[in-house]
């Protein structure tokens, strides 16, 4: 059983997942909101490594885990309203009891991982034989792909990205002067 | 056992998160996140289909990766813009932000 099909892997990972993209709505601290949103992106990309696509879930946890996170935090940071602070209008939840157990089930997930590495586990627990073996070179497969059947969309991907750049910057100089 | 309409389900799950949190949210950011949950739904079905359907077998895995790509690109104007109408308002609350 690899971890396509293991509900051991898939079930857990899918509630925690789905559970914080709607805490991620309904928080109104925006900081909170933006953790519980890393943890679905990172989440996103564990599942991206259990289908077998590493490359995609490098890309994800690289890009979506950790650049947009730091840029929309300080976004956050730098565009906070001081002049009009907002009431605090949720009731009934302390995020502190939520981050102890959080934490608690990193820390069983830490000695379920070091359990399963060292001896013999139940059939069907062991998470060594979960992740879903790509028989196929996958790096040389994206190269084909990108550089030879995906040309144009590469490059129309490549056009629009130094659009932007440039029409930002350009935009950036406008508004100084 | 799992089988590939759990991981379309899943997909589906989060756009549909995603989309009510991008209509009902009023802080811009919330609603960039909820944008991003939209593109993240989408890329795992993409991934899914490429990994279980054997006639595709990495195009899923490549849309996926311009798909990330232009997410990025997506977010960064939706800040600049954001940036604009916050210099303009002074406020995060899209029911601020009357016109462009």
């Amino acid at each position: 059983m690899n971890g396509l099909t293991n509900p051991i892997v898939f079930y857990p990972a899918c509630v925690v997942m789905i559970l914080f993209a709607l805490m991620t709505i309904n928080f109104k601290n925006i900081f909170y909101s933006l953790i519980s949103a890393i943890i679905v992106f990172f989440l996103a990309g564990m599942f991206f490594y259990v289908l077998g696509s590493e490359y995609n879930a490098i890309a994800q946890v690289l890009i979506y885990g950790i650049a947009v996170p730091v840029i929309l935090g300080l976004s956050i940071m730098f565009t906070e309203n001081k002049a009009k602070p907002e009431k605090n209008t949720e009731k009934g939840f302390n995020f502190k009891y939520f981050m102890y157990l959080v934490g608690g089930v990193f820390v069983l997930a830490i000695i379920y991982i070091v359990m399963t590495s060292n001896v013999v586990v139940p059939d069907g627990f062991n998470l060594t034989g979960c992740i879903c073996q790509n028989p196929h070179s996958i790096l040389s497969a994206f190269g084909e792909g990108i550089f030879l059947k995906y040309i144009w969309a590469f490059e129309i991907v490549a056009i629009i990205l130094t659009i932007i750049v440039a029409g930002l910057t350009l935009f950036k100089k406008g508004g100084k002067s | 056992m799992i089988t590939m309409y759990h991981y379309l389900f899943l997909g589906l799950v989060l756009f549909v998160i995603g989309m009510i949190g991008a209509v009902v949210s009023r802080h811009v950011i919330k609603m960039l996140i909820s944008i991003e949950f939209i593109l993240t739904g989408v890329n795992i079905n993409f991934i899914t289909f490429g990994t279980f359907c054997d006639g595709i077998k990495f195009d899923g895995y490549i849309m996926s990766l311009f798909y990330v790509a232009v997410g990025a690109v997506e977010l960064a104007v939706a800040l600049y813009i954001f940036y604009l109408m916050y210099h303009k308002n002074k406020s995060e609350n899209v029911e601020d932000y009357g016109d462009l």
